[in-house]
C-alpha cells in the first residue's frame, strides 16, 4: 500500500474482535485527573458510582447467586485481556490470585503512566460490586508497580 | 480491574462526575489534557507521515475497537476521511440501559483531535450531526500555506 496516494479501508463491526487496551490508558489518565484536581475522595466516589450503576445486573447476580457468580465475572474479564490469575474457592471464601494485572501490564509495555490510586480500579469496584450482596471484598495484597495481588472475598453470614 | 471492554461507559461516567465537580470547563480541560497526555502516539504517527499517519494511527484504532467505519486517504487533494457508519463506542452507551450517557459524549472526539491537530498544520471537521444514531464524519485536510 505504502506510495499509493489514493486509499479506502472498509470495515465492518463484526470484522474485529472488540479488545482496545489503550483504553486502559486513557482510564488511568481520567484517574490522576481527577486525583490531581479534585483528590482521592473524588475518585472512589467516581469509581464506586460507575460500578453500581454499570454493573447493576452483576450486582443483581451476586445477591442472588453469591460467590459462584463473582467467579465467573473474573475468569471472564481476566480471559478476555489475557491475565494470570488463580482462583480458590470454598463455601465461605473466594480467593483470586493476579499474577499481575493485565491493564498495568499493558500500560507499562505502552509506556502510559499509570495513575496513583489506579488500584482504586480494583479495591473500589470490588466493594462497590459486593456492596449489600452478603459477600465482602478485602483487598489483601496489591503491588503498584504490577498489580499483582490477592483479593479475597467471604461470605458475611459466615464471618 | 475494569476490563477495557467496560472502558467506554467508565469514560462516559467521567465526564458526568468532571462536571458536576468542576462544572463543564472541567471535562473540557481534562480532554485537552487527555489530548496531551494520551494521545502521543497519534502525534508521532503525524509528526512523522503526515496525514500517513492519520491513516496508520486509525488503522489500528478503528480496527481495535470494532468500529465499522470506511476510511480513506486522497494524497494528492490533501484529505483523511472517516466515515462512522457505527461508532462502538457511542453504541456501547445506546445498548446500556443501566447508563445514561454524558449529553455532550461525542464532542469529546471534537476537542481531543482537533487540540492535537490544528497546531499540526491540519484542519480537523467533524460532523456530528447524526451522533445520536452513533454515526459521525471526520475530515483532516492538509492546510495550503498562503
Amino acid at each position: 500500500m505504502a506510495g499509493e496516494t489514493k486509499r479506502v479501508m472498509r470495515r465492518k463491526a463484526s470484522d474485529n474482535l472488540y479488545l482496545h487496551k489503550d483504553f486502559h490508558g486513557a482510564l488511568s489518565c481520567g484517574i490522576d485527573y481527577l486525583d490531581v484536581h479534585f483528590g482521592r475522595e473524588a475518585v472512589v466516589r467516581y469509581l464506586h458510582r460507575f460500578a453500581r450503576s454499570y454493573y447493576a445486573p452483576l450486582i443483581q447476580e451476586i445477591g442472588e447467586r453469591g460467590l459462584p457468580a463473582l467467579k465467573e465475572h473474573f475468569e471472564r474479564i481476566y480471559s478476555l485481556e489475557g491475565g494470570e490469575i488463580v482462583l480458590e474457592t470454598s463455601e465461605e471464601n473466594l480467593t483470586l490470585r493476579v499474577a499481575a494485572c493485565p491493564a498495568v501490564s499493558h500500560m507499562r509495555r505502552k509506556g502510559y503512566r499509570v495513575a496513583r490510586l489506579f488500584k482504586e480500579t480494583t479495591d473500589t469496584v470490588n466493594r462497590a460490586l459486593c456492596e449489600g450482596t452478603g459477600v465482602r471484598a478485602e483487598l489483601v495484597f496489591y503491588d503498584d508497580r504490577t498489580g499483582r495481588s490477592v483479593q479475597r472475598f467471604t461470605r458475611e453470614s459466615l464471618r | 480491574m475494569i476490563p477495557c471492554t467496560d472502558f467506554i461507559p467508565a469514560y462516559s461516567e467521567l465526564f458526568k462526575i468532571l462536571e458536576e465537580l468542576g462544572g463543564p470547563q472541567a471535562v473540557e480541560a481534562f480532554w485537552r489534557t487527555l489530548s496531551d497526555e494520551f494521545l502521543g502516539n497519534l502525534r508521532d504517527c503525524v509528526e512523522r507521515r503526515g496525514l500517513e499517519g492519520c491513516w496508520e494511527y486509525w488503522s489500528r484504532t478503528l480496527n481495535e475497537e470494532a468500529a465499522d467505519f470506511t476510511m480513506s486517504l486522497d494524497l494528492d487533494e490533501g484529505v483523511f476521511r472517516i466515515d462512522m457508519h457505527c461508532c462502538p463506542s457511542k453504541k456501547r452507551l445506546l445498548d446500556c440501559p443501566q447508563i445514561e450517557p454524558y449529553p455532550e459524549y461525542c464532542r469529546h472526539c471534537d476537542l481531543l483531535y482537533r487540540h492535537l491537530l490544528e497546531p499540526l498544520g491540519y484542519s480537523y471537521t467533524i460532523d456530528l450531526s447524526q451522533c445520536h444514531e452513533a454515526k459521525c464524519r471526520i475530515t483532516v485536510k492538509t492546510v495550503n500555506e498562503a
